[in-house]
């Protein structure tokens, strides 16, 4: 195998690994500082209320285009959701029933459980 | 003509005729790449038992003939998908969790409403947590349950078992667990309560939108983003690599928001006050210190973990009052400390020979 110094490709991933680390380290080493924080948040406050603003103007303008606005969508998905609960509930109710009616308790409907009666393979002289 | 010495002529053949074939595949894996979507994640069998706003409670279908008599409830972190313990088989936690013998639960999370914005701390703690449990005790028939918390859902475990101390919790597993919130330095700066107006940006946007908790992630490591594409450019060839990269790049980046209430609380109780480490962390009124706990606990931390390091995390055992507890450090990143191949050849193992015995 070619000595890795040598490597033309080894060299490059070495120097990409080295520049990682490198940039992370001094980037790191800024963004500790209060100054770095002040900024941050002063840019971020700012940014935050753009966006919010613009959310605003967004949704008026697919209204008047008559297209479905992102409250809108998310109005249906809810509903869909709420579709799945129940569905989830006729289902965590039927899996009561058949407790109920004798079958073994188990995550999947009429499927019963191993039992619970495992040991840690040391306690049986198994090997690990 | 003598080659340089360390240099041997043949393998450098070698190797340029294998760097040319890689170079070929990379056109041709580049195109595929984009054209196709990653595998699909989180497809171990499972049943829904709660479904409802942003909580989500399944049960694992098993996989072994004989299971341990104590079940297992795992409580995911807020701000990402379960589907981290669970990515593909051989690389999933939860089916090797099954295959060895237990009877697994998860406390997962949706996105939260809109309207959910005013979930509190108190939810998480008082309501979801003890609802899981509860619904856990009901399914499985047995009283006891082992709680294993990753990362936030590990402050999560923590406050509900030091609150609810006499409860069922037999057992308690906290992976890359923070507790001393100031030594989350740059989160910490981030959140610098000189500059940062929690109440303005929680009023104004509801929940948190999970760009920023991306950004803040991403921010802890700026240049690694970038470097791991070039990775991925260099190792396109490799089926297995990109793989890899896909399922670990798409539950990264797949981050959820954060309830606004409960935000605030993060934000003030814990980064600002840092309540947990200083013992005087309520939640609903309730006190909730570590010093309350006596169950047996484990807590894995990771080498390497640039969003919880060592010195966040290192506290837990010394606080809590269990006398069978123990710390393992592993080698291994934030997420590669759960999932992947270094978290199949160290943690696992390591949970299982911790576990088994206390399961029965």
């Amino acid at each position: 195998m070619a000595d890795k110094s040598n490597d033309p490709v080894a060299m490059w991933q070495n120097m990409i690994g080295e520049m990682e680390k490198g940039f992370n380290s001094f980037a790191n080493q800024t963004m500790s500082s209060p100054e770095f924080s002040k900024v941050m948040n002063q840019v971020g406050g700012v940014a935050a209320g753009a966006q919010k603003q613009l959310g605003e103007l967004m949704e008026k303008y697919l209204v008047s285009m008559n297209l479905p606005s992102r409250a809108q969508m998310v109005g249906m998905a809810e509903r869909l959701q709420s579709i799945e609960g129940q569905l989830n509930e006729i289902k965590a109710m039927l899996t009561q029933m058949s407790k109920a009616s004798g079958v073994p308790a188990g995550g999947a409907l009429g499927t019963p459980m191993p039992p619970r009666t495992k040991r840690p393979p040391s306690a049986e002289g198994e090997q690990k | 003509m003598n080659a340089p010495q360390g240099l041997d002529l043949a393998s450098i053949s070698d190797r340029v005729q294998t760097e040319v074939q890689r170079a070929i595949q990379r056109s041709i894996k580049g195109v595929e790449y984009f054209s196709t979507s990653g595998p699909t994640l989180g497809l171990t069998p499972k049943d829904v038992l709660i479904s409802r706003g942003t909580m989500n409670l399944y049960h694992y279908r098993p996989l072994a003939d004989e299971i341990y008599r104590v079940p297992i409830l795992i409580v995911m972190a807020t701000t990402n998908r379960g589907y981290i313990l669970d990515m593909v088989p051989g690389q999933s936690f939860i089916e090797f969790l099954l295959k060895r013998g237990y009877d697994v639960y998860m406390l997962d999370w949706s996105a939260p409403k809109p309207e959910e914005k005013s979930l509190g701390m108190e939810d998480y703690v008082l309501n979801f947590i003890p609802e899981s449990i509860r619904c856990v005790q009901e399914d499985s028939g047995i009283d006891d349950v082992t709680v294993i918390g990753y990362c936030f859902g590990g402050v999560l475990s923590l406050l509900y078992g030091s609150i609810f101390h006499d409860g069922p919790m037999k057992n308690l597993i906290c992976f890359t667990t923070p507790i001393d919130f100031r030594e989350m330095k740059l989160f910490s700066n981030f959140s610098d309560r000189r500059y940062f107006d929690v109440d303005r940006l929680v009023d104004s946007v509801g929940n948190m939108p999970p760009e920023l908790i991306l950004q803040s992630f991403e921010m802890l490591r700026p240049a690694s983003r970038a470097a791991s594409q070039v990775q991925l450019w260099e190792n396109i060839w490799n089926d297995e690599f990109v793989k890899s990269y896909r399922m670990f790049d798409r539950w990264a980046t797949d981050t959820l928001p954060l309830a606004g209430e409960y935000f605030r609380t993060i934000t003030k109780d814990l980064m600002w006050d840092n309540k947990l480490f200083n013992d005087t962390m309520t939640v609903g009124g309730r006190p909730a210190q570590l010093d309350k706990i006596k169950v047996p606990i484990l807590h894995a931390v990771a080498e390497h973990d640039h969003i919880v390091p060592y010195d966040a995390a290192k506290h837990l055992i010394q606080k809590v009052s269990s006398t069978d507890k123990e710390e393992v450090i592993l080698k291994g990143g934030h997420v590669s400390l759960v999932a992947g191949p270094n978290a199949v050849r160290r943690l696992w193992p390591k949970l299982d020979s911790w576990l088994g015995g206390r399961s029965i």
